[in-house]
């Protein structure tokens, strides 16, 4: 009997994480597809050819999309790594309040920070700018990666650093030795949020970005509520790809590690 | 009060088998020991004692009861695991009154009871704390409290004093014999350290690899051990071939006389043991199974001195009186006392 | 030896400063200089008179309150589904069996796809002429587009919720996951042994244990759904819309002199969601409490 409920929910959750992507790779490829055919009657590379001309601006936008979240995610790193570990691992005065500080932005809602900070960098001259998108993405993306690493460096600890420093190695040595490749399926992950978070933003690049700066959400987002679904699907299938491709190479250690998603748990 | 058989239990995991055609009973209100190192299966036959895991063959029977059908829920056998103790959630008076709970007992009843429990087991108003301001002590005896409050038909330990220092083992010894003797709950302990089970244990189920080796009460795996892997469980690792014939042992070292009630072991070849405590020193060679040994090394251990010698080329250990002095390298005389003689089968 | 034990104190601050230090310009400085502009202050139309004006236009606004109620009853739903459904497939997923590595991974499929592209797909899969629509006709149980129940652009926001249905119980159930694995099965088996039912030992055992991750996810999925824009603008009707999309479209208005009654909005939708936080935080623990 549970091995049927288990077996029905499997089924299901294939269908049901397939079902909004796969019809996308046939709509990418169909030149007609009227109702109430079950496949396009007419097929075609048009909406490919489509993304691929420069007139579409797919390739600008993934060009951005792309350049924004790995400069965000590197930046998440250098400025998240460091306040993560001493959040875990260190006692300071403050400390509570620095952590509350560092949630806020993920369970607050940040229309109001992005409409203020907008009026800030439009007299700053960081409007329609790439560094202006960068920071306005960095919002979100700091506390996700101090929420992760800071868990990860908890459950942790210090022992093996300890050991290896009493053992003669530097701090360099230490962190490259030791804390890295104990921290580093952690890191990955957290790495892995900030990097979608920033793929996915749509309103802040708009809003910052003023058009100048196109991303891939602000191509496909008319073609959405348009009527050229296979160019839709064409488009968005391009934003698709590398987010998968990081899930690919994270997943391993998304449902493994408890200490990385724990740290959702201690908000 | 619940009487225990086990008939030919058999579990196997993939093409590995745990348990293997275990055959036991245990009398109503007693005290039984698993013994055994880890992996021989004690931990498995635990588990499908209380239903959480299913045998591949055979049957467990509580009062001549089959219970293979019973779900765990309803089967009142209950486990108090080593580690992963106390609900974290919970206070320690809602650890202790779950099982109640359970079973929809009205709060104020159950509330008397939890009382009642955390008096037993010594720990009296601890009900509104949490679980995690206790010691491991006091958690592993909050523990016992949660399992006994429901009054079970078998109370299963699994390794419970595995995690506790050796004073804090002692006392929970102590609680656990005199707890289990005033309820007289048919009791089974999971152990692999062989005094616990001696102090603890009205009888001993010892488990090599799936197989029970001997069930027997604690003084037999001392005084007669049924292997030398037995025997060497128990600290015994003094042997000398010989070959049996009547009431006599031949050996390198000459003819030994045995105890008409120590020879189990039918005649022919035969492994001659004597526990270490007691072989004994004499000044002299006198009449009655005295071998000559050479002393290969001596360790002065406080209350006794352990001595090693060489016997026509096997190693013994013994253990003499503090005070014992000799040269490392002198032949002396040891006597080994027709009473304390066990014979064992050669493989 | 001054010196050192100088260092020894600031480090950890000095750790904590560059994060701590861009979070506050740029979340709470926008927070600051938006909260302003509420009140009034807005150089840049030459207004610095301090008023309430702008909440009292908000708060008299029949649109604010129809809003409001759709973005609530949208992130509310959600939230609660998502949760749930996300509890009970973690309870499925967490045994191993054969092929739980694949199935673990179809379910977190969906995590790293943008919602926009969630959006679209659940358009092409359930617009009247999308493809459960032609399954439909397939099957002879409807006989033209407009006989298909209207689930994009429709009142209750059925592709809206779809949407974040098919986003959000995956991150809620890796962290459900997460904590189950970690927690092992040690104390259901206890339970059990104590005479607790399947229900019981979901109740009392599991739940409290779950519950801290599920309480953090779903508030971090409520104030992210609360406060969308593009889902509802793409999928959801233009009256009642939601607030932030009121509010972003009076902020993006040409005429400037709209923007501190979108900041208003904003900052009342902003407190809004803080209080429906703190009473949805105390009513889950009291709930599981009792």
């Amino acid at each position: 009997m549970q091995k049927i409920i288990r077996w029905v929910t499997m089924v299901l959750i294939v269908i049901v994480a397939l079902a909004p992507i796969l019809p996308q790779f046939v709509w990418s490829f169909s030149h007609r597809w009227l109702f109430p055919s079950l496949l396009p009657s007419e097929w075609s590379i048009e909406p490919w050819e489509y993304v691929l001309s420069p007139s579409s601006r797919v390739g600008e936008g993934f060009a951005n999309s792309l350049s924004i979240a790995v400069v965000v995610s590197v930046l998440s790193i250098l400025v998240g790594l460091p306040a993560a570990r001493a959040l875990a691992l260190h006692q300071f005065r403050g400390k509570v309040v620095i952590e509350w500080l560092l949630m806020v932005p993920i369970i607050v809602p940040g229309i109001v920070a992005t409409m203020g900070i907008h009026q800030v960098f439009i007299r700053l001259h960081l409007t329609d700018s790439f560094i202006g998108v960068c920071l306005v993405h960095l919002i979100p993306c700091i506390p996700y990666m101090v929420l992760v690493m800071s868990s990860v460096f908890a459950n942790y600890g210090t022992e093996l650093e300890d050991t290896a420093r009493t053992l003669g190695a530097g701090p360099f040595a230490v962190f490259r030795f030791v804390t890295l490749p104990g921290i580093f399926s952690g890191l990955l992950v957290a790495t892995m949020f900030t990097f979608l978070i920033s793929w996915g933003q749509y309103i802040t690049t708009l809003l910052i970005g003023g058009g100048t700066i196109i991303t891939l959400p602000m191509v496909l987002f008319p073609f959405i509520s348009g009527t050229n679904y296979s160019n839709a699907a064409a488009i968005s299938l391009v934003f698709v790809a590398p987010a998968v491709l990081v899930l690919i190479l994270t997943s391993r250690q998304l449902g493994r590690e408890s200490a990385v998603m724990g740290g959702f748990g201690k908000l | 009060m619940t009487h225990v058989i086990l008939r030919d239990l058999t579990r196997r995991f993939g093409g590995v088998t745990a348990v293997d055609r275990l055959n036991l009973e245990i009398k109503s209100g007693e005290l039984v020991a698993f013994l055994g190192p880890s992996g021989c299966g004690k931990t498995t036959t635990l588990r499908m004692m209380t239903g959480l895991l299913l045998p591949t063959s055979g049957d467990v029977l509580f009062d001549n009861k089959s219970m293979v059908t019973v779900p765990t829920e309803k089967r009142g056998a209950v486990m108090v695991f080593q580690k992963h103790l106390l609900f974290p959630t919970m206070t320690i008076g809602q650890n202790v009154g779950f099982g109640l709970r359970m079973q929809g007992v009205h709060k104020r009843e159950i509330e008397r009871r939890v009382d009642e429990m955390l008096e037993l087991v010594k720990l009296p108003g601890f009900a509104p704390r949490k679980a995690h301001e206790l010691s491991g002590g006091q958690q592993q005896r909050v523990a016992l409290a949660r399992a006994l409050v429901v009054h079970p038909k078998v109370l299963l330990l699994d390794e419970p004093l595995a995690n506790l220092d050796a004073n804090l083992r002692l006392e929970m010894r102590e609680l656990i014999r005199s707890i289990q003797r005033e309820l007289s709950i048919t009791t089974v302990f999971v152990t692999h350290d062989q005094e616990e089970a001696v102090m603890l244990a009205d009888r001993i189920a010892l488990m090599f690899d799936g197989l029970l080796q001997q069930y027997a009460q604690p003084q037999d795996f001392y005084q007669r051990p049924s292997s030398v892997r037995v025997a060497h469980f128990f600290r015994n690792d003094n042997l000398l071939s010989g070959t049996r014939r009547g009431a006599e042992v031949e050996t390198p070292l000459g003819t030994l006389q045995i105890d008409p009630s120590r020879m189990q072991q039918p005649d022919g070849k035969v492994l001659v043991t004597v526990r270490p405590e007691d072989v004994q020193l004499v000044p002299n060679p006198a009449e009655g199974n005295c071998v000559e040994a050479k002393v290969l090394l001596q360790v002065y251990m406080g209350t006794h001195t352990q001595v090693q010698l060489d016997l026509a080329g096997h190693t013994w250990m013994v253990h003499s009186p503090a005070h014992f002095q000799a040269q490392v390298g002198q032949t002396i005389t040891v006597q080994l006392p027709a009473s304390s003689i066990w014979l064992l089968p050669t493989s | 030896m001054r010196w050192l034990s100088l260092m020894e104190k600031l480090r950890a601050p000095l750790m904590v400063l560059p994060a701590v230090a861009l979070v506050v310009l740029l979340f709470f400085g926008g927070l600051v200089v938006g909260f302003s502009q509420s009140l009034g202050y807005f150089p840049a139309i030459g207004s610095f008179d301090l008023t309430l004006r702008y909440y009292g236009d908000v708060l008299t606004d029949n649109t604010f309150f129809e809003s409001l109620w759709q973005t609530f009853r949208l992130a509310l739903l959600s939230t609660v589904m998502s949760s749930v459904l996300a509890i009970a497939l973690a309870l499925v997923l967490r045994n191993t069996f054969k092929g739980s590595r694949f199935f673990t991974f179809m379910f977190q499929l969906s995590i790293p796809i943008p919602h926009l592209v969630a959006a679209a797909g659940i358009v092409l899969l359930v617009s009247q002429s999308g493809i459960l629509a032609r399954g439909a006709y397939a099957l002879g149980l409807i006989d033209a587009p407009r006989n298909f129940p209207v689930m994009v652009f429709d009142r209750p926001g059925t592709a809206i919720q779809l949407t974040y249905l098919w986003k959000e119980v995956p991150f809620i159930g890796i962290v459900v996951l997460a904590i189950l694995q970690g927690v092992g099965p040690q104390y259901e088996e206890i339970a059990r042994t104590l005479g607790a039912n399947a229900w019981q030992r979901f109740r009392y055992v599991l739940l409290p244990l779950i519950l801290p991750g599920v309480l953090s996810t779903s508030i971090i999925v409520f104030a992210y759904v609360f406060a969308s824009y593009e889902i509802p603008l793409l999928l959801g009707v233009r009256h009642p819309t939601t607030l932030p999309v009121l509010a972003f479209q009076s902020y993006q208005d040409p005429d400037l002199s709209l923007r501190p009654q979108a900041m208003a909005m904003s900052i009342i939708l902003t407190l809004i969601a803080i209080v429906l936080l703190i009473v949805y935080k105390r009513l889950a623990r009291y709930a599981v409490n009792s």
